[in-house]
């Protein structure tokens, strides 16, 4: 058996040169390079041991001349020679304590009397070997306990049947509040927080013998609560059944996740309880999101819109002008797609404006966040407001009418060209304010239209429908049947009146000469009424003079009166036939 | 005693108007007038001994029968008179007219017949004029 690595340093501590030469010798068979240190007294070995740190083995041996009590030798020794093996040479006679000095920190002993060279060899080489292994071995267990220790996260170590705490490290210590002694005296169910005690005393029985991690609810010592993420192994501790585990407190965490949730809650409801469609889409019209408002709006589902291209949606008359709004994304952030149409479910169609927002960048939404809301009421409205105005100036024009356009508070009138047309006056005649006007009116008329404008002034009815008479350019006058509309403002004071003066003038002729034929006819009826009874009367005059009295004279003659008269008659009716005839109205 | 005048511009009623007159015993002989100017000139010459019942025509020439009975209410036997206006045909205005005149006593229209008669024999004014056969 040989070293081959270095040379091996030995103390030997012998008074008997005897015994010290005969090791000598005995070490010298077994190794080529060995250097060996006699120290004679405990003294002696005390100044090596101190000045030196080389030797590898030091060897004992119990009587020393200075030292009276080999107990306290040894127990010196061990302490002056920490990571040097010792090996204690003793004589048959303290064979007993040899053994005794193991428990001492001493790595072997040998009995001088039964001593040889490979023996003694082979007790250097072990000892040299053990203390190693144990060195590295305090080493090892050294840096562990520093983990524990020094662990940034708190840990523990707990009986693994009563759950009682063992050990805890600083950061542990730190978090909780804890005193070491106070943790020692507790059981880490003390820390668990009601609501979680039944859910963690499950999770740790069905992990009884098992590695285990969970997230929990702890206690801290001023009655906080923390949640934490634990990792929990089973150990050995010293012999004894244990689990170390590791605290995570992640209740900043929890916070913000909490605050994530919340922010990202307030954001759905606003995105699925609005009444605009909210759609994410790329550049092509693939749809990534549709809010479920679309079913409000087009009474297709979110679920079903997204099966489909955007493009799909839209009015073909609409879809060019719609991707080259589209198009401006490129450049610009933000832009509107002012009014197009979308199908609905019953394939009718929606007017829609929609703000898109290129998002593409943003790693979340990845995309073009299309906002859009239904204006086809409003479009409704504004075509009908447009096709009256329309028709208005249809009608105006379509009619003889002259449109009149008086704006009240600033007393400004306004025609159009009915003015010139109908009753002659140019451009230049007119002057547009409403004096200038009220003086075209017949003096007869003015006071009557006055009073009836304010009636209706004051009126809830904002219709005017008057007839008057309105003198032209050249004098005359012609008669209007003038209808205008009042419009209020939000104190129902009348600010503008429209309307529509109607001449009325050929009506109002016609008016007159059916009156004029009226009455002549009536002239010719009522004459004529007399003129014809004249006769009739005296044929019945004379009928009931000779049917009263029968037996009266001259009857011949009354009956030639009869016939006399009854001629007459006929003659006048004959008359007035022909008149009546004459005094039929004549188509204009 | 009444007299009876009649005053219309038209012969045949005239004649037709006296002979029922006379054979209803209305009167003996009733006077006949073509012209209201002539009537005017009868009465105004006439006895306020006698009653004077008038049948006027409205519708004459020269004198109507309404000027004719502004004549009479110059005249100074005007309460002896009674006039009865006859038309061929009485509109509105005539009626309304006719409530100036207390002399009116009636209207009617032409003709008068024998039925006529006996109905004014029965008005108040004129039944004095009439005693009842016994």
């Amino acid at each position: 058996m040989t070293y081959t690595t270095g040379v091996l340093d030995i103390l030997v501590i012998e008074d008997h040169i005897g015994d010290y030469i005969l090791i000598e010798e005995y070490l010298g068979e077994e190794h080529l390079d060995i250097k060996l240190t006699r120290a004679a007294t405990f003294q002696e070995a005390k100044d090596k041991l101190v000045n030196t740190h080389n030797y590898k083995v030091v060897l004992l041996d119990l009587s020393l001349p200075d030292v009276e009590n080999n107990e306290t030798l040894v127990k010196n020794m061990v302490s002056l020679s920490t990571n040097i093996p010792i090996i204690v040479l003793t004589g048959f006679a303290n064979k007993e304590f040899g053994v005794k000095t193991l428990s001492l920190g001493i790595s072997d002993y040998l009995l001088k009397d039964e001593l040889n060279a490979p023996q003694l060899a082979k007790s250097i080489f072990y000892s040299i070997e053990r203390k190693n292994i144990d060195l590295k071995l305090s080493e090892s267990e050294r840096k562990y306990k520093a983990l524990f220790d020094f662990s940034p996260y708190p840990m523990w170590v707990l009986d693994k049947h009563t759950l009682e705490f063992l050990k805890v490290n600083d950061a542990a210590i730190k978090l909780y509040g804890y005193s070491t002694n106070e943790f020692l005296s507790m059981t880490v169910r003390d820390l668990w927080v009601s609501e979680i005690k039944e859910e963690i005393q499950s999770i740790w029985q069905e992990n009884y013998h098992e590695k285990f991690n969970t997230s929990v609810k702890h206690l801290k010592k001023d009655g906080s609560i923390i949640h934490v993420e634990i990792l929990s192994n089973p150990i050995d501790f010293d012999g004894r059944a244990a689990r170390i585990t590791q605290i995570k407190d992640i209740t900043g965490q929890k916070d913000a996740e909490q605050a994530l949730k919340h922010s990202e809650k307030r954001f759905k409801a606003l995105v699925q309880d609005a009444s605009d469609l909210i759609m994410i889409m790329d550049f092509a019209g693939n749809l990534t999101y549709v809010s479920p408002s679309s079913k409000q709006m087009t009474g297709v589902s979110d679920i079903e819109m997204i099966k489909n291209n955007f493009f799909y949606y839209i009015h073909e008359e609409d879809l060019k002008s719609v991707k080259e709004n589209m198009l401006k994304l490129h450049e610009k952030k933000r832009i509107k797609i002012p009014i197009y149409r979308i199908k609905t479910a019953n394939n009718k169609w929606r007017y829609i404006e929609t703000i898109i927002t290129n998002l593409s960048e943003d790693p979340i939404v990845n995309g073009l966040v299309a906002n859009s809301r239904d204006i086809t009421e409003f479009i409704k409205q504004e075509n009908k407001l447009i096709d009256s105005l329309k028709r208005y100036d249809i009608v105006a024009k379509a009619t003889s009418d002259t449109i009149t356009d008086y704006d009240v508070v600033n007393d400004k009138m306004y025609y159009n060209e009915g003015l010139e047309s109908i009753f002659g006056y140019s451009k230049n005649d007119i002057e547009n304010t409403g004096a200038w006007w009220n003086e075209k009116l017949h003096p007869e008329d003015r006071e009557r239209v006055r009073s009836y404008s304010e009636d209706v002034k004051n009126a809830k009815s904002g219709n005017i429908q008057i007839e008057y008479r309105f003198r032209c350019a050249d004098g005359s006058y012609k008669y209007v049947l003038d209808r205008s509309y009042l419009i209020k403002d939000e104190k129902t004071n009348t600010v503008r009146i429209i309307g529509a003066m109607q001449d009325i003038t050929e009506i109002q002729n016609y008016i007159q000469t059916i009156e004029d034929h009226n009455s002549r006819l009536k002239d010719i009826a009522w004459t004529q009424s007399h003129v014809v009874r004249a006769p009739l009367a005296r044929i019945m005059g004379l009928v009931d003079l000779i049917q009263s009295y029968p037996n009266i004279d001259e009857q011949s003659q009354l009956l030639k009166h009869i016939n006399t008269s009854a001629r007459e008659l006929d003659d006048i009716i004959r008359n007035i036939t022909r008149k009546t005839e004459d005094a039929t109205l004549k188509p204009r | 005693m009444l007299k009876v005048l009649i005053i219309d511009d038209d012969d045949i009623v005239r004649l037709v108007q006296g002979k029922l007159l006379q054979n209803s015993n209305f009167t003996k002989e009733p006077i006949k007038f073509k012209r209201a100017s002539e009537a005017v000139e009868y009465l105004n010459s006439a006895s306020n001994e006698h009653h004077y019942l008038l049948m006027l025509d409205i519708n004459m020439p020269i004198m109507n029968g309404w000027e004719f009975l502004d004549e009479i209410e110059k005249m100074t036997i005007k309460e002896n008179v009674y006039v009865l206006m006859v038309s061929s045909s009485i509109d509105y205005n005539d009626k309304e007219k006719a409530k100036k005149y207390n002399k009116i006593i009636n209207f009617i229209e032409k003709p008068i017949t024998s039925k006529n008669c006996e109905q004014l024999k029965e008005l108040p004014i004129l039944k004095p004029f009439f005693p009842q056969p016994n």
